[in-house]
């Protein structure tokens, strides 16, 4: 690629991207002020249903969608789909069109059908589909299975900075040499993810038409809320905050993506966090939707503290918080970069003690600050990585602060579906990918240990959990936990991979529980529900696609396979090939393989006992429904790409796209340093384990889906005598293995200890010291009064008293008497010639 | 020359002008005393944009520097000047005064007299600011401090003997050491006052080191009870909570900057070896400052109280952020320079985004105590419902002193926290346990006044939407936290050039006397 061909595409990639992640913004302050203001400036509208907010919101996200396609396949016409060097690859990118037709054509189709029922509250997200099919029917479509699997991939090295684009949009601030800007870093990876959260947004956006138009009155009743009278809480409705902070979490989720530094993530990472906070506290009336959001807030704080520090050793070892610099003018490197030589290997000093890494420039060559090369100790590289981490870690809800994204449930369920677990809580795992450069094999290790961890966590949980939506909050927890895995043990391509399917199923997920809570009349618990698909049958079905996906099932020997089993099974088979060069970290394998199983007895468990049986609660299902068209088409819309997204698996046209943005050193695997005895598998590695691994998922999943056809299904098995059989265990699981209450007594109270602590400092010590000096100030004064009172002044009065009474004896001597006062005269003037006399020397 | 003469005298002395002004109007007149006030301030705030007009952001040394003989017996000058250690925090005191004089409406008793203090304080304020006179410094210095004390102690609450004579000791006391650094200054310099030239005989190592490490003691701690840092803090709160609103939003927005900037103005340029001595004393004080006074805030019951606390936290940075001056310890020369830059600047931002934010605190707290007459935060709750418009921007000011990105409270923070690293990896680290702290105080206090199904306190129906007054100050301060996030290069931008400066002239000064006293006897007396 010239330098021209980068400056113009990436300035038209620049304008397209900006203007998709700036027009939620935009979207933002008009139905922010606009739903204030419309109320107050014409109150004869007080009651009048309008949508117009969730117009605009769907209007912005849908045009973001739209753009966002648009610069993929500009991006992709500029660089020949990654590969602006060469053509061997040119293939790959011709399937890719294919699959991104099959993602979104078809939903468009499946939206035409049912348009003409629609009202127009889908007009939006119909132009969208119809405008993406056709920008997507103008791209060539070739020949789609010409390639082998993984041919092209597994024996070159990938250079990620070829097709990738960085500018900047202006300067945050300077400090010297030093600056950090607001900028943007394109890619492969940026653009998946700007089509992905785009699109799910616009099926959310659309659906949240529908879910909250119960908010579009002035009198809401909420019957979860009682006053002090004994009534039921009364407020107006507010759909169009709810628009506002939906528009307001897209831009800063897509500021997330576009960012181009690490500290404009960070920045966004909290930006997403406050929105978060914001939709899970929706209800702000309810003690526990303002309680769950602060939490939320608070502990994805404490990751943050962590990424803080990350941060602070990038910025004082690096200098720089840019991701890469992929110009071909050259220019200062980036953090990448820096770290890793064009081949991807990083220059450890081992002699050197502590052992230290040296920098590099963009072309290789050590980078030299001075009069020395620079380094950054080895030490301090985990700890910037385990301090990054730690902040996914917050984020994606990873043991040990898992215990936010439960309660985040608190929030409207479209929220669910869209911040808590397809895009924000992803947002770890893409940050984990997005730095992955920068982490060395003692960081991926804890990465990797840490998802397994909580893969298991979350999956055991929700084994017993009853709420529909707290079931698929610890089934995110324990995907999120297998894609930390997969990235942990070295697979950049399955984690990812296994995000963009995950955001598609689990969104679906989401959105069908939601669509089943609406059709109840919020009724959560599934123990009330029961038999449902008779009523509600576009649900019963793309919530069935939705668990087929997310269980990872398929039919072996054919290529009908769900989205979920493509990248499941790439987790699965390179935590294979990890653990079978590193035989002591086994259970990195076996945790996820009995996990998958796990995920599919409990997936199944929950579309059981919804919609399968005899209705548990009569009144419940009496009264439930199917939700509207406006409600049900993103559904269908949704469960297309849940099904074949990831058509053709890690050959497929989307992790071909993907793996372009693969760091350098990750296709040939990396072998084991003198210090840390861990080898990550190549490409090569990972795709003798694919059949093994597969089937053992299979196995696994398919085991996990007849047990739970058993227990809930045909109900031979009774869950309760099992529960009966193992109370401790079941207690311990429903308690959520007594995280919230160790929490409580290991940080809360000792905070608000320390709290009391401090205010009692100030009062009885500081405080007392300042009055107590106050006091001794008085005192003295006291003292110095009376010393003043009874000394100083009695002299003077004594003083006084004595001339006082002097005076009153001479005044005798004051006479008036003529005579007498000349003999005074006379006798003065005798004493005087005496004292002369006898005093004059002689 | 005479330009820039009258422009900064009167940025100084127009408050002073329309104090005397007020008298001419009858005593009755309350609404056109207000006016006539604030049309003042109004001014006056416009007099500092017109500074800013005449401001390079590029020039290295002082700028328009005003020089007249006031007492030349004892060379005492009206000397004037700005530069980009000034010219932010100038813009800041018109900004908040005239927001504050916005909030003054709330005061019915002495009108008059209450307008002509306030007036009368934000003289004192400017001049602090813009004087470059170490003697005319110290006068602006006491003449701010006796409006404050008459302003708590008067319109105060129910305790305000008691706040109006701690904070007048505790200042006092500062000031005293100040004098006597000050007459330091004065005879071992040749009876110099005047500051730059003060700051250039300690860049050549004219002061003895043992002179610099004492005087530069008695200023910091004079500048510490100001800022306020641990342990000096206490008058603070008890402050706050007596005084009137606007004076809190003053004393939160401007007076405790005064310590930040005596600090980067007074103790560091006129002891270079003093203040690197004792920069660990400072990162140390600043970083606990920091954490104690989350925690502190975190235990308050009182709104207001809280807030105080709150305001200790985040000067904390300050301290942080000036701090970090680390050197080699065989050479001397300066490590990490560009972080020690980095620090200060973003130290003196975080100053200006403390204005903001604590000043629009104060007032969110002011109008709800306006209203119902109480600040116990268990006692609030379901505002959201009830005054909508206040919610959203006492969310959004709230969200700006937790330091959110986009708003202003966050490249202060993170700014200096990151610099830290350099200096001490430990500092850095528990300085950045503080975002925890402040997000649970803060969000604690979100919840427990602003959300919740229903008001718990007294006087429920007193509790009417803002009027327009109140709303429009409320929006101008939520639109300065905005710029200051989204943009933060508009200020760091005056800053940067001066600050480079500051930290090399330091930097010599240090290493002049570094290689011990003998070379100190041959630079002293010029």
């Amino acid at each position: 690629m010239t330098l021209d061909q980068y400056l113009s595409t990436g300035n038209t990639l620049k304008w397209l991207l900006g203007a998709a992640w700036l027009l939620p913004l935009v979207g933002f302050m008009i139905e922010i002020l606009g739903g204030y203001w419309g109320k107050r400036i014409d109150p004869a509208s007080n009651g009048r249903k309008t949508r117009a907010a969730g117009y605009i919101a769907v209007g912005c996200i849908g045009t973001g969608c739209i753009l966002s396609t648009i610069a993929l396949f500009t991006w992709g016409n500029a660089t020949h789909w990654g590969h602006p060097g060469g053509d061997e690859h040119s293939v790959a990118l011709a399937s890719h069109a294919d699959a991104e037709d099959a993602g979104h054509a078809d939903p468009a189709a499946a939206d035409h059908e049912h348009a003409a029922d629609d009202a127009a509250e889908t007009a939006h997200a119909h132009d969208t589909e119809a405008d993406e099919a056709a920008a997507i029917a103008t791209t060539p479509v070739d020949d789609l299975h010409t390639i082998e699997h993984g041919e092209g991939h597994e024996h070159h090295a990938n250079d990620p900075y070829a097709a990738a684009f960085y500018g900047s949009f202006y300067r945050l601030m300077t400090f010297g040499s030093l600056y950090i800007d607001i900028d943007y870093y394109i890619d492969g990876l940026t653009l998946v993810m700007f089509v992905m959260v785009t699109f799910i947004a616009t099926c959310i956006h659309v659906f949240a038409l529908g879910y909250m138009s119960e908010e579009l009155t002035e009198d809401y009743e909420d019957h979860q809320v009682h006053l002090s009278g004994g009534r039921h809480f009364h407020r107006p409705g507010r759909f169009y905050q709810f628009f506002a902070y939906f528009s307001l979490f897209s831009f800063s989720m897509l500021g997330l993506v576009i960012a181009g530094n690490i500290f404009m993530v960070f920045i966004f990472w909290e930006l997403v966090g406050i929105c978060s906070y914001l939709l899970i506290g929706f209800y702000t009336e309810r003690k526990s939707a303002s309680t769950a959001a602060n939490k939320a807030f608070i502990m994805n704080r404490v990751g943050d503290f962590g990424f803080l520090i990350g941060l602070m050793v990038l910025w004082t070892y690096f200098g720089t918080f840019q991701f890469a610099n992929p110009s071909p003018s050259g220019g200062s490197p980036g953090l990448f970069q820096m770290l890793r030589a064009p081949d991807g290997s990083i220059a450890v000093d081992d002699a050197a003690d502590p052992r230290d890494v040296t920098l590099h420039n963009v072309d290789g060559t050590s980078l030299v600050r001075g009069e020395n090369s620079k380094t950054i100790p080895y030490m301090l590289l985990i700890v910037a990585g385990l301090g990054v981490f730690a902040g996914c870690i917050g984020k994606s809800a990873q043991f040990p602060l898992q215990t936010w994204l439960p309660d985040a449930m608190e929030g409207p369920t479209p929220v669910s579906a869209l911040v808590h677990s397809a895009t924000m809580v992803a947002a770890g795992v893409y940050l984990a990918g997005r730095f992955y450069p920068m982490f060395v094999p003692e960081v991926l290790l804890t990465i990797a240990y840490i998802g397994c961890i909580t893969l298991f966590i979350g999956a055991t949980i929700a084994l017993v959990a009853t709420d529909i939506k707290r079931v698929l909050a610890y089934s995110t927890i324990s995907q999120l936990g297998y894609m930390m895995l997969a990235l942990g043990v070295g697979g950049w391509i399955a984690g990812l991979f296994h995000l963009i399917t995950h955001a598609f199923f689990k969104s679906l997920l989401f959105l069908c529980s939601g669509s089943v809570i609406h059709g109840c009349h919020h009724e959560q618990e599934m123990t009330k529900m029961g038999g449902l698909r008779t009523k509600m049958p576009f649900t019963a079905a793309t919530m069935l696609i939705g668990c087929i996906a997310i269980s990872g099932l398929a039919i072996p020997g054919t290529f009908i396979a769900f989205s979920g089993y493509h990248s499941k099974d790439a987790i699965l088979a390179t935590s294979l090939a990890f653990v079978s060069t590193n035989s002591g970290h086994i259970l990195l394998f076996v945790v996820p393989l009995i996990t998958a199983g796990l995920t599919a007895f409990y997936m199944f468990r929950l579309w059981f006992m919804t919609f399968a049986g005899q209705p548990r609660d009569q009144h419940v299902h009496e009264h439930a429904h199917e939700s509207p068209w406006v409600m049900v088409a993103p559904l269908l819309v949704l469960s297309v790409p849940a099904m074949f997204v990831a058509f053709g698996g890690e050959a497929g046209p989307l992790a071909s796209l993907m793996l372009t943005s693969e760091p350098a050193h990750l296709a040939a695997g990396v072998d084991s340093t003198a210090v840390m005895d861990v080898t990550h598998p190549g490409h090569e590695t990972i795709h003798g384990y694919h059949n093994t691994a597969g089937m053992l998922a299979l196995l696994a999943a398919a085991s996990g889906v007849v047990l739970s056809y058993f227990f809930y299904g045909r109900k031979v098995v009774d869950p309760n005598a099992i529960r009966e059989q193992v109370p401790g265990v079941y207690g311990f699981l429903v308690e959520k293995w007594q995280f919230d209450r160790l929490y409580e007594v290991l940080w809360v109270q000792p905070v608000h200890m320390v709290a009391r602590g401090c205010q009692w400092f100030d009062k009885h010590v500081l405080d007392c010291f300042a009055d107590g000096m106050a006091k001794v100030s008085v005192r003295i004064a006291g003292l110095d009064r009376q010393f003043d009172e009874a000394f100083v002044d009695g002299f003077v009065n004594w003083l006084a008293r004595v001339t006082h009474g002097t005076g009153a004896v001479l005044k005798n001597v004051q006479t008036g008497n003529l005579r007498q006062y000349v003999m005074f005269i006379a006798l003065g003037l005798v004493g005087l010639f005496g004292l002369f006399l006898a005093l004059i020397p002689k | 020359m005479n330009d820039h003469a009258a422009l900064l005298s009167a940025t100084i002395f127009l408050p002073t002008i329309g104090a005397f002004a007020l008298l001419v109007l009858d005593r009755k007149a309350h609404e056109a005393m207000r006016m006539t006030a604030l049309g003042f301030t109004i001014a006056t705030f416009a007099c500092t944009l017109g500074v800013l007009q005449n401001f390079s952001s590029a020039a290295t040394a002082m700028q328009m520097n005003v020089e007249l003989p006031w007492i030349p017996n004892w060379n005492i000058y009206y000397r004037l000047g700005v530069d980009g250690i000034s010219m932010p925090l100038i813009l800041l005191t018109g900004l908040v005064c005239m927001l504050a004089m916005m909030a003054s409406w709330s005061i019915k008793e002495h009108v008059r007299g209450y307008l002509m203090l306030f007036l009368l304080l934000e003289t004192g304020m400017m001049g602090v600011f813009i004087s470059l006179d170490f003697f005319l410094f110290y006068v602006f210095w006491e003449v701010m401090l006796l409006p404050m004390y008459f302003l708590i102690g008067v319109w105060g609450g129910p305790r305000k003997e008691y706040a109006a004579i701690k904070f007048f000791l505790y200042t006092l006391v500062g000031s005293v050491l100040m004098l006597i650094a000050m007459l330091m200054f004065y005879f071992n310099s040749g009876r110099e006052f005047d500051l730059i030239k003060l700051s250039q005989f300690a860049e050549a190592g004219g002061f003895s080191q043992e002179l610099q490490i004492s005087a530069f003691i008695l200023l910091f701690i004079g500048f510490a009870i100001k800022l306020p840092a641990f342990p000096f803090h206490t008058w603070l709160p008890d402050a706050h909570v007596e005084a009137p609103t606007p004076i809190s939003m003053i004393l939160a927005g401007v007076l405790l900057k005064m310590g930040g900037y005596g600090i980067l103005r007074i103790a560091m340029p006129l002891c270079p070896y003093g203040a690197q001595f004792a920069a660990w004393a400072m990162v140390g004080i600043g970083v606990f400052s920091i954490i104690y006074g989350a925690f502190a805030a975190m235990a308050q019951t009182d709104f207001k109280r809280l807030v105080a606390y709150s305001s200790v936290s985040h000067m904390g940075y300050v301290l942080l952020g000036i701090g970090i001056w680390k050197v080699d310890e065989h050479t001397g020369g300066g490590l990490n320079s560009e972080y020690w830059q980095m620090g200060i600047n973003a130290a003196m931002f975080q100053m200006l985004a403390h204005g903001v934010s604590s000043a629009g605190m104060f007032f969110m707290v002011g109008v709800l105590y306006d209203r119902v007459h109480h600040r116990d935060v268990n006692k609030f709750g379901g505002l959201t419902q009830i005054m909508p418009l206040y919610s959203g921007l006492a969310a959004i000011i709230c969200c700006a002193g937790l330091g959110l990105p986009r708003l202003s409270g966050f490249s202060g923070e993170v700014g200096t926290v990151l610099s830290a690293w350099s200096f001490s990896p430990t500092m850095a680290i528990i300085s950045a346990a503080g975002v925890i702290l402040t997000a649970g105080y803060i969000l604690w206090t979100i919840q427990r006044v602003l959300f919740g199904p229903e008001y718990k306190g007294p006087h429920p129906e007193a509790l009417i939407p803002m009027n327009g007054r109140e709303t429009l100050v409320a929006v101008i301060l939520c639109v300065f936290a905005f710029v200051l996030g989204v943009y933060p290069y508009a200020m760091l931008n005056l800053m940067e050039t001066t600050t480079v400066q500051l930290t090399q002239s330091l930097q010599n000064g240090y290493e002049a006397l570094q290689g011990g006293a003998a070379q100190v006897g041959l630079l002293l007396r010029p």
